[in-house]
């Protein structure tokens, strides 16, 4: 109990410590040497977020992740995002030891994405925000967990509110929101609102959009070139945390160097593809699981996931605020199922594929909630369709028995 | 007979005597913050989505980690319960609240639907937006249904909304009178009357009853007394458990109680009157303000001098299980205790928390003596 409790204090020392990431970054960067490009520049652009935020050279933003990161990268501050935090530290296979902690105090029906991430707050291993700010557009956890973070570690809490319909209104409304977020953040944080840098930041938005448009293009290739799996690990990490830096301009021009290469080479990321999958949801599980490899034994290839499906508009630097909201808005995850439902469409003409796989996660109540529905729209339209239950970040709702007798009778059915 | 019974019974009364036929289209909804003063001033009828069991019908539907009050009513649409209903109107409650609106209309293409947008916030800003949606519904609702509201329309809907507003405070302050007692759990019963019947009837029987009842001196209890908060109750189940196993409810924080009583202030522009009204009432655990929720519990704490608080959610009810632990940290600091409850949407309550309860009844006994 005593080693257990010393080796928690050491690890948190060490987490909280910005040499930690300085001298991680030569070791990782060697034991990657072997990934592809994209990759490499995932894994040290996390080691220089992580060590700005512990560092605390410059304030420290909380934030969800479906809120634009262009907002934090505007006003010049370092944002985490503690969901993508709990990803990586599920991905790590240290996920059990914050959800028990957290466990303690919520509900284990919770999503446990944001359970990961309350135990982490609760036990002083995340970096002290200066402000916390969250938009409620996609589900009900993000407003009350992270007015709840405020409260653990007071600081402030802001909160977007967007409103399910689009009108007129709406828009107006929200840009009114949104304006008012960002002056309250330069105020609270003392940093000057300056129009030309959130002008750099939209622009490296814009520029990095055009790469993932070009992805997104690409990955239509047959064979798929690149696998689901990872467009929903460190891909969809990136398209949440860099958009609008430097590093997410490098890491998906590098990717789309790295996809052209492979499509170009009529090279598929499975030895032989048979059958071309559709993730559904914007993740999946991060602890060890056989998933994929079941779907990679029977050729059945994730060819694109819906969490890198491009929905916004390109941003104007001029108006920046109305940019910002048309992203926002332009959610596919949030307003009526029937947007998600035409982008589903899209995304299974343009990928020419043959079944969709629909992972439920535990606790997720906003994208599990229209599993039936676009399960039976989709059968109308005679796309062959199956609901996965899972859970992304806790092993014990992960059955890995009925997973592959599920799977398998899915494949047998594509066949 | 019960005191609920006992209005019941009154109300079916005045109900034939009415002469006003009930041939009108029936709109349900979900969401209290819904301003029904619009539907009574388009002279339409409401009804509240209640089912009274669960339903496994939509188990097939919605995953098994889904709201129960949202399975049991998507169970009952799918099972045609609600077929007489000429359309639906509901609000972007919660995450299960979408999906039951996009599921209604997805199985069972209503005549008519319409979903409301809620802010979580309240500003000058949010109830100006939120003013638009109800202009919104206003007009779609004339224009399917071939109705007018008026603003005149508009200003005696508001005003017979207050006044059964004011009817209900003064039932909740005549608890404890007649015989037998006036009980909370009688007050619910009592008020789940006037979600499916006409607001009319339902003030003029409320009138009555109120009328008889305060003749009767009143009876005073002895036990602890105790406040009851959290998401929607399947009826008045927990609060007559309370009461049986010798508590007192006397103030009940919840959507289908105390909610919402005072009365909407009309200005010159009544649908902002409404707007306005709506979004500042005592909040639920859907709005942003986690703190002005735990004030609005710190005053009612004080004004009913319950001793202790039952915070009960819904399982798998996020905007409750998120905010759980902040309110019971905050009840807990000025030394007020709490049972947090997480329980089902069955029409029964189970042995666990019959257990807990009675538990908690004591404790709170023991420490008043």
């Amino acid at each position: 109990m005593r080693d257990k409790e010393t080796r928690v204090k050491l690890l948190r020392w060490l987490i909280h410590s910005p040499t930690t990431y300085r001298v991680l970054r030569p070791i990782v960067d060697l034991q990657n040497i072997r990934e592809n490009t994209a990759y490499r520049i995932w894994v040290r652009f996390l080691l220089d977020i992580l060590r700005k935020a512990y560092a605390h050279k410059r304030p420290v933003i909380w934030m969800n992740s479906f809120l634009p990161i262009e907002i934090v990268y505007g006003v010049g501050a370092v944002p985490f995002l503690p969901e993508v935090m709990a990803s990586l530290v599920g991905y790590m296979g240290w996920g059990e030891y914050p959800i028990a902690q957290a466990d303690a105090r919520i509900s284990t029906d919770l999503c446990s994405f944001y359970r990961c991430a309350f135990g982490l707050a609760l036990e002083g291993f995340l970096p002290r925000p200066n402000l916390i700010i969250s938009s409620s557009h996609l589900c009900d956890g993000a407003n009350k967990l992270f007015h709840y973070f405020s409260q653990i570690c007071g600081c402030p809490h802001l909160m977007l509110d967007p409103p399910y319909s689009e009108s007129p209104s709406t828009h107006q409304y929200m840009t009114d929101q949104l304006k008012d977020l960002v002056e309250k953040t330069c105020g609270l944080l003392r940093l000057p609102l300056d129009q030309d840098r959130i002008s750099v930041v939209l622009n490296l938005s814009n520029q990095t959009r055009q790469y993932l448009v070009k992805i997104n293009e690409l990955r239509r290739a047959v064979p798929s070139p690149f696998p689901g799996s990872e467009g929903l690990s460190y891909l969809a990490g990136m398209n949440f945390y860099s958009i609008g830096s430097g590093w997410g301009l490098r890491f998906f021009r590098s990717l789309h160097d790295d996809i052209e290469k492979k499509v170009a080479n009529k090279k598929g990321y499975l030895f032989e593809e048979k059958h071309r999958l559709l993730w559904l949801h914007h993740v999946r599980p991060y602890y060890k699981n056989e998933i994929f490899q079941i779907l990679a034994e029977r050729k059945a290839a994730v060819s694109f996931e819906e969490s890198n499906y491009l929905y916004w508009p390109p941003l104007d630097p001029a108006q920046p605020w109305k940019s910002m909201v048309d992203k926002i808005l332009s959610n596919i995850w949030a307003g009526p199922l029937e947007r998600r439902m035409k982008a589903i469409e899209e995304m299974v003409e343009n990928y020419s594929i043959d079944g969709v796989i629909h992972f439920s996660h535990w606790g997720c109540r906003q994208s599990c909630g229209g599993a039936a529905v676009i399960g039976d729209w989709l059968k109308e339209r005679g796309v062959p369709y199956i609901v996965l239950p899972g859970d992304c970040m806790d092993p014990n709702n992960y059955s890995p028995g009925q997973t592959r007798t599920r799977l398998e009778a899915f494949i047998e059915m594509l066949e | 007979m019960s005191q609920s019974l006992a209005f019941k019974k009154l109300l079916n009364g005045l109900k034939s005597e009415a002469s006003e036929v009930r041939g009108n289209p029936v709109l349900g909804w979900t969401c209290t913050y819904l301003p029904l003063e619009i539907l009574d001033a388009a002279g339409l009828s409401s009804y509240r989505i209640l089912p009274e069991t669960s339903s496994e019908r939509a188990d097939a539907y919605l995953d098994p980690n889904f709201c129960p009050f949202i399975k049991a009513s998507l169970g009952k649409v799918l099972e045609g319960e609600y077929s007489f209903l000429s359309g639906i109107v509901m609000l972007n409650t919660c995450d299960g609240m979408r999906r039951l609106y996009d599921a209604w209309r997805f199985y069972c293409h209503p005549p008519f639907s319409f979903l409301l947008d809620l802010p979580r916030i309240v500003t000058s800003s949010s109830i100006a937006f939120f003013r638009e949606g109800l202009v919104d519904l206003i007009g779609k609702i004339e224009r399917h249904f071939g109705v007018t509201v008026t603003k005149d329309g508009l200003a005696s809907a508001i005003e017979e909304a207050n006044r059964t507003r004011a009817l209900i405070r003064r039932l909740f302050s005549s608890q404890g009178r007649g015989d037998p007692p006036l009980r909370h759990s009688d007050i619910l019963d009592i008020l789940a009357e006037g979600w499916t019947n006409q607001r009319k009837v339902f003030n003029k029987a409320l009138d009555h009853f109120l009328a008889k009842l305060e003749v009767d001196s009143s009876v005073v209890s002895r036990g602890p007394k105790l406040m009851v908060t959290g998401s929607l109750l399947d009826g008045s189940l927990l609060i007559r458990l309370i009461e049986e196993l010798g508590g007192e409810v006397v103030a009940s924080d919840l959507c289908i109680g105390e909610r919402f009583l005072d009365g909407v202030i009309l200005g010159s522009d009544p649908v902002l009157s409404l707007s306005k009204a709506y979004l500042e009432k005592a909040p639920c655990a859907r709005m942003y303000d986690t703190e002005r929720r735990i004030l609005h519990l710190k005053h009612e704490l004080d004004k009913t001098k319950a001793g202790g608080v039952i915070y009960f959610a819904l399982k798998f009810c996020d905007p409750y299980l998120y905010e759980a632990p902040a309110a019971e940290e905050a009840l807990r600091r000025i030394g007020v205790p709490t049972l947090f409850i997480e329980g089902e949407y069955t029409g029964r309550i189970s042995g666990g928390t019959r257990t807990r309860v009675q538990a908690f009844l004591e404790i709170l006994g023991r420490d008043a003596g």
